[in-house]
C-alpha cells in the first residue's frame, strides 16, 4: 500500500490570502466577523460574517488555489494535466439565477475548472454538506493508498451569499452576540465564513521521486454515520467516535498519539456537547489531555469547503508547532470537558493532529496527519 | 473495474407500475426530492431486509450515497426567490437545504450507520455511485451501501422527476 502525502496546498478565507495568512489568523486568534456589505442584511436576525472584502467569484477563487496548490507541489505542465481534480461545494453559484434554459450543477463547474487550471479530468464532485471536502479528501486518499491514482487535487469553496445565509439565520442556527465560542458557556451558534482552500495528494513516494517533499502525510481517515437524526448529531456523538476510531486504526496510533485535534466545534451548544462526548468516547481519557481548539471561532464556518480550510491550518500549525486558539472562548462548560486552548497559540509536543468534521445527516468524518 | 465486484441485492424506482401519488416525508415539504430519495431507499431496503430498523450488526456499516445533479432545485428555487423578494426563508427549508438531511432521514429510519455521501454525477449517475459505493467498502470504512439516483429533471417549472436505489454490498456479504 502506498503512503499518502499532501505535497502542495493553498488557502483564502476572512483571515486574508494564502495558506500563510490562515496560519497567522488562527494563531492569534483573529474572529473578522463583521456585518455583511455582499447582500441585503437588514430583515435578518443575524447580520455578521467573516467575509474577504476582496473576495472574487467562487469560480475564480477556485481556480486560484487550485492553481497555487499544484505550484506549490511543483507539479510540471503534464503531471497537473494528468491529475484528476475532486471538488467540494454546495451547487453551481447562484444556480437558481442563473439556470435559464437549464439547471446548472456542480459538476459544470468542476469541468469548467479542470479546463481553467489545466488538471486532468474531473474525479468526483462532493455535495456532502460540511463533510464534502474531508469525504473528497478522504476517496482521494484511498484512491492513492491503493494505486487507483498517484496524485488527486481536492478542492472546496463557499463564499457567503445571500441564500445560505438566509437559511441560517430562519433555522436559528447563527450567533447572536457576534461571536463562535466553541465548547464555551454562553455560545449561541455558529456564524458564516468565506474560504476556498487546495490540497494535492499524492503519493509520498511519488513526491520524492520528484526529489520533494511532502509538507505532511494523511496517515488516517474515517467516515461513520449517526443513523440517528435527519439533522442533529447523536446526542453521545456515536457516527464520529466511529470515523475517529476507524482514522486512528488506520493511522495505526493510539490516542495518545495525537498532539492536537482541530475540532468541528461550529458553537452551536447541541453540537458542541455531542462533539466533546464523540472525542471521549473514541479517545478515552486523552480526551481531556490533547490540546483541541477549533478554527471556526476564527474563519468562521464556510460549510462544504470547512474541512478543507481546517486540515490547511491544522497541517501549518503542526509544522509550525504551534497550536491556534480557540477565540471566543468565555468559560468551560462542565458538558465539554476538553483541553481546550483557550490562549495561545501553544506549543505542540506531537507529530500527530486529528480534524474532526460533521454534517447534516449524521454524516462524521475523521483525518490524522504526521508532520515531519 | 472495482465497481465490477459489487453485487446488487436489490433495486427499485419510483415511479414503478401502478406507483400514483408519492408518500411524503414528514418534516419535509414543497420539493419531491426528499419524498423520492425516502420512497425508494425504503422500497430498495426493504426488498432485502424486510422491515426497519436493522440491527447494528446488520445495519451500522452500511453507507448511504445520494447521486443528484440537480439537488433539491425545487426548494433551491423556492429560497431564491423568497430572498429576492425580501421574505422571510421558511425554517424547514433549512433542515431540507442539503441533501445529506434526507440521506440522514433514512439511515435513522433503518439504522445504517456507515458513511453519508452525496455526490453529483461527473458522468453516468449509475456508474458515479456505484463506484463511490465501492471504494468506500474497498477502503474498509463500509460493508454495503445503499445507491439513490434521483433527478428533478424540468425542476423549476414542476416537470417530471425521478428516482432509483440499488443496494450493493461485495460478494459474499
Amino acid at each position: 500500500m502506498e503512503e499518502v502525502g499532501l505535497a502542495g496546498l493553498a488557502a483564502v478565507s476572512a483571515l486574508g490570502r494564502g495558506a500563510e495568512a490562515q496560519l497567522a489568523g488562527a494563531l492569534a486568534g483573529t474572529a473578522p466577523f463583521t456585518t455583511v456589505q455582499r447582500f441585503p442584511i437588514e430583515r435578518h436576525r443575524v447580520k455578521v460574517a467573516a467575509t474577504l472584502p476582496d473576495a472574487g467569484t467562487l469560480s475564480d477563487e477556485l481556480a486560484d488555489v487550485i492553481d497555487q496548490a499544484c505550484t506549490q507541489a511543483g507539479l510540471t505542465h503534464d503531471e497537473r494535466a494528468a491529475t484528476p481534480l475532486m471538488l467540494a461545494v454546495h451547487a453551481f453559484p447562484d444556480a437558481p439565477r442563473v439556470s435559464l434554459d437549464r439547471w446548472r450543477t456542480p459538476a459544470e463547474l468542476a469541468e469548467s475548472l479542470s479546463g481553467t487550471v489545466g488538471t486532468g479530468p474531473v474525479a468526483r464532485v462532493y455535495t456532502s454538506a460540511c463533510v464534502s471536502g474531508s469525504t473528497a479528501v478522504a476517496e482521494a486518499a484511498g484512491m492513492i493508498r491503493t494505486g487507483r491514482a498517484e496524485r488527486v487535487v481536492v478542492a472546496g469553496g463557499y463564499l457567503v451569499e445571500s441564500d445560505q445565509f438566509a437559511l441560517f439565520d430562519a433555522g436559528r442556527t447563527l450567533a447572536t452576540d457576534g461571536a463562535v465560542r466553541p465548547f464555551s458557556v454562553g455560545r449561541t451558534g455558529l456564524l458564516l465564513g468565506d474560504a476556498v482552500a487546495a490540497v494535492v495528494l499524492e503519493s509520498v513516494a511519488v513526491t520524492r521521486r520528484r526529489a520533494r517533499t511532502e509538507l505532511a502525510q494523511l496517515v488516517g481517515w474515517g467516515r461513520a454515520g449517526d443513523a440517528f437524526h435527519a439533522v442533529q448529531p447523536h446526542p453521545q456523538g456515536d457516527g464520529m467516535a466511529r470515523a475517529i476510531s476507524a482514522a486512528l486504526r488506520r493511522a495505526g496510533i493510539e490516542p495518545d498519539a495525537l498532539g492536537y485535534v482541530n475540532a468541528h466545534g461550529t458553537g452551536t451548544p447541541y453540537s458542541d456537547t455531542a462533539e466533546a462526548a464523540a472525542l471521549h468516547r473514541a479517545l478515552g481519557p486523552a480526551a481531556a489531555r490533547i490540546p483541541i481548539s477549533s478554527t471556526k471561532a476564527t474563519h468562521g464556518h464556510a460549510l462544504e469547503a470547512s474541512a478543507l480550510i481546517e486540515l490547511v491550518v491544522t497541517v501549518l500549525a503542526m509544522r509550525a508547532g504551534k497550536l491556534p486558539v480557540n477565540a471566543g472562548f468565555l468559560a468551560p462548560d462542565e458538558d465539554c470537558e476538553l483541553n481546550v486552548i483557550t490562549s495561545g497559540p501553544r506549543s505542540v509536543n506531537s507529530d500527530h493532529a486529528l480534524s474532526v468534521n460533521a454534517a447534516f445527516g449524521g454524516a462524521n468524518t475523521a483525518l490524522v496527519v504526521k508532520t515531519p | 473495474m472495482i465497481a465490477a465486484e459489487l453485487t446488487v441485492v436489490s433495486q427499485a424506482s419510483w415511479p414503478e407500475p401502478d406507483d400514483r401519488e408519492l408518500p411524503p416525508v414528514p418534516g419535509f415539504i414543497l420539493s419531491s426530492f426528499n419524498p423520492l430519495v425516502a420512497e425508494v431507499a425504503d422500497r430498495c431496503l426493504r426488498r432485502h431486509y424486510g422491515e426497519p430498523p436493522l440491527t447494528p450488526e446488520r445495519g451500522g456499516a452500511v453507507a448511504m450515497i445520494i447521486v443528484s445533479a440537480s439537488g433539491d432545485a425545487v426548494s433551491a428555487d423556492h429560497v431564491a426567490r423568497t430572498v429576492d423578494a425580501g421574505s422571510r426563508v421558511g425554517p424547514l427549508f433549512f433542515f431540507q437545504s442539503v441533501p445529506n438531511a434526507i440521506a440522514g432521514h433514512v439511515a435513522a429510519r433503518w439504522g445504517l450507520g456507515g458513511p453519508v455521501v452525496c455526490l453529483c454525477p461527473t458522468g453516468d449517475p449509475r456508474a458515479n455511485g456505484l463506484a463511490q459505493a465501492a471504494a468506500l467498502i474497498e477502503d474498509g470504512d463500509a460493508s454495503a451501501a445503499l445507491v439513490v439516483l434521483v433527478e428533478q429533471e424540468s425542476q423549476v417549472d414542476g416537470g417530471p422527476a425521478g428516482a432509483a436505489a440499488v443496494l450493493v454490498c461485495t460478494e459474499g456479504q
